[in-house]
C-alpha cells in the first residue's frame, strides 16, 4: 500500500512537471497582431487567424491542424503582399503566407535559425531581414525566403528592427540598441540601454533621432548617426513597448503601468502620474484624439493629449498585445479572455458587435 | 501575497535563491542549477533519511510471518483485515505514516524546485515578464536578465542535441542526437533500479508496479528532455545521481538489482519484537 501511494504521488509529480515544463519552456505567451484595412492578422499559439473585419468571420488559419509551430511574434504584412510570421515551436521556421489565402507562398519555410522567431521581421526593397531568438540577424530574399546572408550579435533579439533606409537598427536582450549597415554586414555602433530591450526603438521624423525603452527603467533618445546619447529619462518600472511619436511628444508606457509624454527634445515627462488600472506591455496606439493603452486587467484606455481619461472598456482577461488600428477601429487581442479578438470603436470605446473566437 | 501561497512561499523564494546562486558564482546558470539541487537535496536530507527509515520498517513487516498470516486469513473480511492491521503496528510501535509524511513534505519543495529552474529560463516574453515579477527587489533584475544559459555544449534554454553529421538528419530529432535524454534516462533508470527494494512476495503487486516504474520514468523523463529546455536534464541527472549518493550513505542501494535476476524475492528474515 505504502509503495503504491509512492508510485501515485511520482507518477502526480511526473504529470506536474510534464505541465509546468510545456507552459515555461516551449513558447507560451500573449498573440501577435497585425491588420489591412479589411482583415485582422492573428498569431496565437498553434495557429495564424485572418479575420474580417466587416464582420468577425474566419478568413482562413494556417495551419489547418496544430503541430510543432508555435504562433505569437508579430505578422509582417510586407508591400508585397506577403505574410511573415516566425515560429516559436520546435520547427524554428519562418513562414511567408498570401494574406489573402493562407496558402505557403515561399516553396518552404525558411528554417536555417537555431531558435524560435520572437521578434518581428522588417522588409526593404527586396530584403528581409528577420532577428531571431539565437541571437543573429538573418538577411533572407523577400521573394523566395533564400538566406542570403547572416550576422551574429550574441543574445536574444525580441524587437523588431527599423531603419533610416540606411542602417538597420535593433535591440537585443544583451542591454545594447545595434546599428547594422546591410551593404558591409557589419556593426556600425551599438549603445547601452542599463538593461534589457524587448521592443523596438522608434525613429524622429527627420530620422535623426532614436527613442527606445529598456528593462533598465529608462527612456533613451540616441543619435540615429553615431549612437551617441542625447539625453535619458526615468521610468519607475520596465519599458517593454516601443514608443510612438507625435509630433514634439513621444508617449511610452512601463510594465507597472504608467503612461509618460516625454518632451522629445529634453525627455522631460508632462504627465504626471497617468495610470491606468494595470502593468502595459502593449505599445500605446497614436489616435488623432490623443493616445491609447490596453492593461494586463484586461481594458483599453484612450486618454487625450493632456493625458485625460476619454473612455476605457473593459474586454476581460489580460491584455499585453499592442492595439492595432484599421481604419477607425482599434483591434484588441486579450490573452485569456472569451475570444480572441476584439473590435473597439475609436472615438467612444464601444465595442462592434462581433468579436472572433478562431471559429 | 496569500493571494498566491504557491508563488509567495514556495516558487518565487526558490526562484530568487537561483538567481542568487546565480549571481554569486559568476552568471553560469548551469552549475546554478547543479548548486542548487544540491542545496535542495542537502535541507530535505533529515526527511529523506525519515522517509527511508520508516520504508525500511513496512517493508520489514510486509515479510513478517504474523503479518502474513493475517493477509490470508482475512483475505476476505477487510474491516478485520484494518483493524488486526492495526493492532500489529501497535504492538510494534510502527508509524504507517512514517514513510509518507516525509514524502508529502518533500514533494512541494521538488516541484518549486523544478518549477524555479523552468521560470529562470524564461524562453518567452510572457515568461519573463513573469520571472521579473518574482525577483525580489533587492536582486537587481535588469543587471542579471538575460542569464546566460550556456553550459557546457548546451544552451539550457533549447533542448539538447548534438548536431549529426552532414546527411544524416532524423526528422524526429529535430535538435540533433540526444545525448542529455539519454543520460536522463540511464540515471533515472540507475536511480530507480538501484533504490527499489527487494521484495519478499512473489505475488507481491507493487513489486510489479515498481518494476513498471522502472521502465517508464527513465522513458518519460527522457522523451521530457528530448523535447523541453536542457536546464531541465541538468536538474534531473544532478537530482538522480544525488539521489543515488544519499541511498548509498544510507545504506538503501541495492547494488544486486543491477544483476540479472537480482530483483527477486529476498527469503525473509524478520524477527518479530514481541
Amino acid at each position: 500500500m505504502k509503495r503504491l501511494t509512492l508510485i501515485s504521488f511520482a507518477l502526480l509529480g511526473a504529470i506536474l512537471l510534464s505541465a509546468c515544463s510545456s507552459n515555461a519552456t516551449r513558447g507560451t505567451s500573449w498573440p501577435g497582431l497585425a491588420a489591412d484595412s479589411n482583415n485582422a492578422y492573428l498569431a496565437n499559439g498553434q495557429f495564424i487567424y485572418a479575420a474580417r473585419l466587416s464582420d468577425g468571420s474566419k478568413l482562413w488559419q494556417y495551419p489547418d491542424k496544430g503541430g510543432a509551430q508555435q504562433f505569437f511574434a508579430t505578422p509582417l504584412l510586407t508591400p508585397d503582399g506577403q505574410l511573415i510570421v516566425g515560429s516559436a515551436g520546435t520547427d524554428q521556421g519562418l513562414i511567408s503566407l498570401d494574406p489573402a489565402t493562407g496558402k505557403e507562398k515561399w516553396s518552404a519555410p525558411f528554417t536555417g535559425a537555431k531558435d524560435r522567431w520572437i521578434a518581428a521581421p522588417l522588409a526593404i526593397n527586396d530584403t528581409l531581414y528577420a532577428p531571431n531568438n539565437d541571437g543573429s540577424l538573418y538577411a533572407l530574399k523577400l521573394a523566395t525566403g533564400d538566406l542570403l546572408w547572416s550576422l551574429s550579435i550574441g543574445h536574444p533579439l525580441w524587437g523588431a528592427p527599423v531603419t533610416d533606409g540606411k542602417l538597420i537598427f535593433l535591440t537585443s536582450l544583451d542591454h545594447f540598441l545595434y546599428a547594422i549597415d546591410p551593404q558591409s554586414k557589419k556593426i556600425v555602433w551599438k549603445t547601452d540601454l542599463g538593461g534589457s530591450a524587448a521592443g523596438s526603438p522608434v525613429l524622429s521624423a527627420d530620422q535623426t533621432t532614436l527613442y527606445v525603452g529598456s528593462f533598465g527603467s529608462k527612456i533613451f533618445a540616441i543619435n540615429a548617426a553615431d549612437g551617441s546619447t542625447r539625453w535619458t529619462a526615468n521610468t519607475n518600472a520596465w519599458v517593454w513597448s516601443d514608443p510612438v511619436i507625435n509630433g514634439s511628444n513621444i508617449y511610452i508606457t512601463d510594465i507597472n503601468g504608467q503612461v509618460y509624454s516625454l518632451d522629445a527634445s529634453s525627455g522631460k515627462n508632462s504627465w504626471a502620474n497617468i495610470s491606468p488600472d494595470g502593468p502595459i506591455t502593449g505599445s500605446p496606439l497614436l489616435t488623432t484624439e490623443g493616445v491609447i493603452v490596453t492593461t494586463e486587467s484586461g481594458s483599453v484606455y484612450s486618454l487625450d493629449h493632456n493625458g485625460k481619461v476619454l473612455w476605457s472598456t473593459a474586454l476581460g482577461g489580460k491584455i499585453y498585445t499592442a492595439p492595432v488600428a484599421s481604419g477607425n477601429l482599434v483591434l484588441v487581442a486579450p490573452l485569456g479572455a472569451q475570444y480572441l479578438l476584439y473590435a473597439v470603436n475609436e472615438k467612444d470605446g464601444s465595442l462592434l458587435p462581433w468579436h472572433f473566437d478562431g471559429k | 501575497m496569500f493571494s498566491d501561497p504557491w508563488g509567495s512561499f514556495i516558487l518565487n523564494p526558490f526562484t530568487n535563491v537561483l538567481l542568487l546562486i546565480y549571481n554569486l558564482i559568476g552568471h553560469n546558470f548551469g552549475l546554478a542549477v547543479i548548486l542548487f539541487t544540491i542545496l535542495i537535496r542537502a535541507i530535505t536530507w533529515p526527511l529523506t533519511g525519515q522517509q527511508l527509515k520508516g520504508a525500511k520498517v513496512m517493508q520489514e513487516l510486509q515479510s513478517d510471518k504474523e503479518w502474513q498470516d493475517i493477509q490470508k486469513k482475512y483475505a476476505k473480511d477487510r474491516e478485520k483485515l484494518a483493524s488486526e492491521q492495526m493492532r500489529i503496528y501497535k504492538e510494534r510501535g510502527v508509524n504507517p505514516l512514517a514513510s509518507c509524511l516525509p514524502t508529502l513534505i518533500q514533494f512541494p519543495i521538488i516541484i518549486g524546485l523544478y518549477q524555479s529552474v523552468t521560470r529562470a529560463l524564461a524562453a518567452t516574453p510572457l515568461t519573463l515578464l513573469q520571472l521579473a515579477r518574482s525577483i525580489y527587489p533587492f536582486m537587481n533584475a535588469s543587471a542579471i536578465i538575460p542569464l546566460n544559459s550556456h553550459f557546457l555544449w548546451m544552451d539550457l534554454g533549447r533542448p539538447e542535441g548534438l548536431p549529426f553529421p552532414a546527411g544524416l538528419a532524423i526528422s524526429f530529432l529535430p535538435y540533433g542526437f540526444p545525448t542529455l535524454a539519454i543520460i536522463v534516462a540511464l540515471t533515472t533508470y540507475l536511480q530507480t533500479k538501484l533504490t527499489l527494494p527487494p521484495s519478499s512476495n512473489p505475488n507481491d503487486q507493487a513489486a510489479a508496479m515498481n518494476g513498471m516504474m522502472t521502465i517508464y520514468m527513465p522513458l518519460f523523463l527522457g522523451w521530457l528532455v528530448l523535447n523541453y529546455a536542457s536546464g531541465l536534464a541538468v536538474y534531473f541527472v544532478t537530482s538522480n545521481l544525488l539521489g543515488i549518493i544519499q541511498y548509498g550513505m544510507m545504506g538503501r542501494v541495492n547494488w544486486r538489482n543491477l544483476l540479472p535476476g537480482g530483483s527477486k524475492p529476498a527469503p525473509s528474515n524478520v524477527k518479530k519484537n514481541k
